[in-house]
């Protein structure tokens, strides 16, 4: 389900069927790199959409959560930790980290539930066509990944 | 003489030309308006709701799925949406499901559960529909899956607005 006040009724209704949520992490830099940093948004918002779309009766597609690359690892940690605990807390049993952002790889042992990483093409060089194919071969690899976890029992937090 | 009698006068030929020239601005303005007054009428063929999306001959027995691109508008702005469609042959006649669960709008899968051979399936909360799209008692959803409106011109096939059954 989208970040909207439609489908948000459609949750509020069958809440007890919608236990995954996906937050997307997108990276701002205006200073270094900044093209580097949309195209990182971009592809991350393209798998996020892809993702809802294909379980959307299961999956609450979060807003984003934002912060500037600069920011201290420990920092944003922290910040997100903020946000599963809350999203945990409110009735999503699993909680999927969606990126391109290649950092929070290196933190991913420090995530208390599932990262996806996804390193970030550059579509716009693309015919469109190939560029959907391209996408759909990923996401076809990647599907099979939640629903193991949909089998799994949901991680414990502390 | 005679050529004396054709020649235009000065008058004559300046009131000529402003003619010309007030004709062209006349239907210069005027053209577009005819044309954006006409146009929402000119647009409603309806044929434009139908997209292709695959050739006949690409059709089996077995349900394969198709993905295509439809035109959506969505309160501020037209963009095209992906949609895909399961679709096969049933003898003469050609079936495409919608996709979208019925339960809360997962994508199934066609024999997408080793358990369940035959069968349409949500990996989101185990749903199930048959062949022609029939949901299977004792499972979460609670109708059919849509079908779309199918046309066939010069053996390409078209698909129209899903519909509910």
């Amino acid at each position: 389900m989208k970040w909207t006040t439609q489908q948000m009724d459609t949750y509020l209704n069958s809440k007890e069927y919608v236990d995954t949520a996906v937050i997307p992490l997108i990276p701002l830099d205006w200073e270094k790199d900044p093209k580097g940093k949309v195209s990182m948004g971009e592809f991350t918002s393209l798998v996020t959409e892809e993702l809802e779309r294909q379980f959307k009766g299961r999956i609450f597609q979060i807003a984003p959560f934002t912060y500037l690359s600069g920011e201290a690892d420990e920092q944003k940690l922290e910040r997100l930790l903020e946000w599963d605990r809350h999203f945990f807390k409110n009735g999503f049993k699993h909680i999927v980290y969606v990126t391109s952002d290649g950092d929070w790889k290196k933190l991913e042992n420090e995530l208390p539930d599932m990262l996806i990483w996804m390193p970030s093409l550059s579509l716009e060089s693309m015919d469109a066509s190939y560029a959907k194919e391209i996408l759909n071969q990923q996401m076809k690899q990647m599907l099979p990944l939640i629903t193991d976890k949909w089998q799994q029992e949901p991680k414990e937090r502390s | 003489m005679e050529e004396k009698k054709h020649k235009v006068s000065r008058r004559q030929f300046l009131s000529y030309c402003l003619m010309g020239v007030g004709g062209f601005m006349a239907a210069g303005m005027i053209s577009p308006m005819v044309r954006f007054a006409l146009d929402p009428a000119l647009e409603a063929g309806g044929e434009s709701d139908f997209v292709q999306v695959t050739t006949l001959d690409d059709l089996t027995e077995e349900p394969q799925r198709f993905d295509f691109q439809v035109e959506v508008e969505d309160a501020w702005y037209t963009s095209d949406q992906p949609r895909s469609a399961w679709i096969y042959r049933e003898g003469d006649e050609i079936v495409a499901l919608s996709p979208t669960c019925t339960h809360l709008g997962c994508t199934v899968n066609w024999e997408g559960h080793d358990d369940h051979p035959n069968q349409f399936y949500c990996p989101c909360h185990h749903g199930r529909f048959e062949k022609d799209g029939v949901n299977i008692a004792g499972t979460p959803p609670t109708r059919p899956l849509d079908v779309y409106e199918v046309e066939v011109r010069d053996g390409s096939v078209y698909l129209g607005r899903p519909m509910q059954r």
